[in-house]
């Protein structure tokens, strides 16, 4: 078979145009959401923990998270009628075992560390959150590893550097952060 | 040198596969999202995924979800490794205009 380089040129213009659409499609057919649905929650979440009292936190905290979840099962319910993972699928109930489990090793190392203050806890939280996040991206879905570690590091930048306005912190880099890189996805990729 | 793919450079059949490699291995896509995407009709999308299936290139599986009847397709592995020599083909002769 003999084709020319305009032809060449043509068929490689034609991959490169379809491999974008694809990922775009894929990436605004929710991806991209479970990003600003997190940057979200933890904006109001920690902008509510920097500067109002505990009991109001508590209740905006428990809002956003159960909000927060029902939107991901729908937005994860909607994803998987239209590209779906038989490895992902085989492995899902493994995967609530582990987060149940991490769970539990969470309160654990924090019953026994015993934080003097919210700021601990915050950061332990954060921690093993993006723990199971790094661990279920390696065996799951390789694409989802590496937004996991710079919110690690600016998590403990925060901590370390910053601790008085650490939750403001959190609020503008970390969750507005995951809002502008979910954007990016939508827009850019 | 890679060689050029006839079964693979269909114009059509092309982009299924492009769409398909671009997906992490393993995963399937929905047989309509993929005609919607490709702004193909049924009729088309299907003949072209035969071709494509009978090369091994792809892999159809039907299953029920929520008791509908519904049509994923993936890239094979042998498909992947066809479609990435194919275009290696092509840049090489574009790089030689």
């Amino acid at each position: 078979m003999n084709i020319s380089p305009n032809e060449a040129e043509e068929a490689l213009a034609a991959i490169q145009r379809m491999t974008q659409k694809t990922r775009h499609s894929i990436a605004s057919s929710g991806a991209y959401i479970f990003l600003i649905l997190t940057g979200i929650i933890w904006l109001v979440g920690f902008l509510s923990t920097q500067f109002l009292s505990g009991e109001i936190t508590v209740y905006i905290w428990t809002g956003m998270s159960v909000l927060g979840a029902a939107l991901g099962v729908l937005l994860g319910t909607r994803m998987g009628k239209r590209v779906r993972s038989p490895s992902a699928n085989a492995s899902a109930k493994r995967a609530g075992i582990f987060w149940l489990l991490l769970v539990f090793y969470c309160i654990a190392a924090i019953a026994i560390a015993r934080p003097t203050d919210g700021k601990q806890v915050t950061a332990f939280i954060i921690l093993f959150i993006m723990l199971g996040q790094l661990a279920m991206g390696l065996l799951v879905s390789f694409s989802s590893v590496w937004w996991a570690l710079p919110i690690t590091a600016l998590a403990l930048v925060g901590y370390f550097l910053l601790p008085g306005i650490f939750y403001l912190w959190m609020a503008i880099l970390v969750g507005g952060g995951m809002i502008v890189l979910g954007l990016y996805i939508r827009l850019r990729w | 040198m890679a060689e050029l793919n006839e079964t693979i450079h269909q114009p059509v059949r092309l982009r299924i596969m492009a769409a398909l490699v671009t997906l992490e291995a393993g995963n399937e896509v929905n047989f309509t999202y993929l005609r919607d995407l490709l702004e193909v009709t049924d009729g088309n999308l299907g003949a072209h995924l035969r071709k494509l299936e009978e090369a091994g290139y792809i892999a159809v599986n039907k299953a029920f979800v929520e008791r509908k009847p519904r049509t994923y397709v993936a890239a094979t592995a042998e498909g992947r490794k066809v479609f990435q020599e194919h275009v290696a083909a092509l840049e090489s002769i574009l790089k030689s205009k």
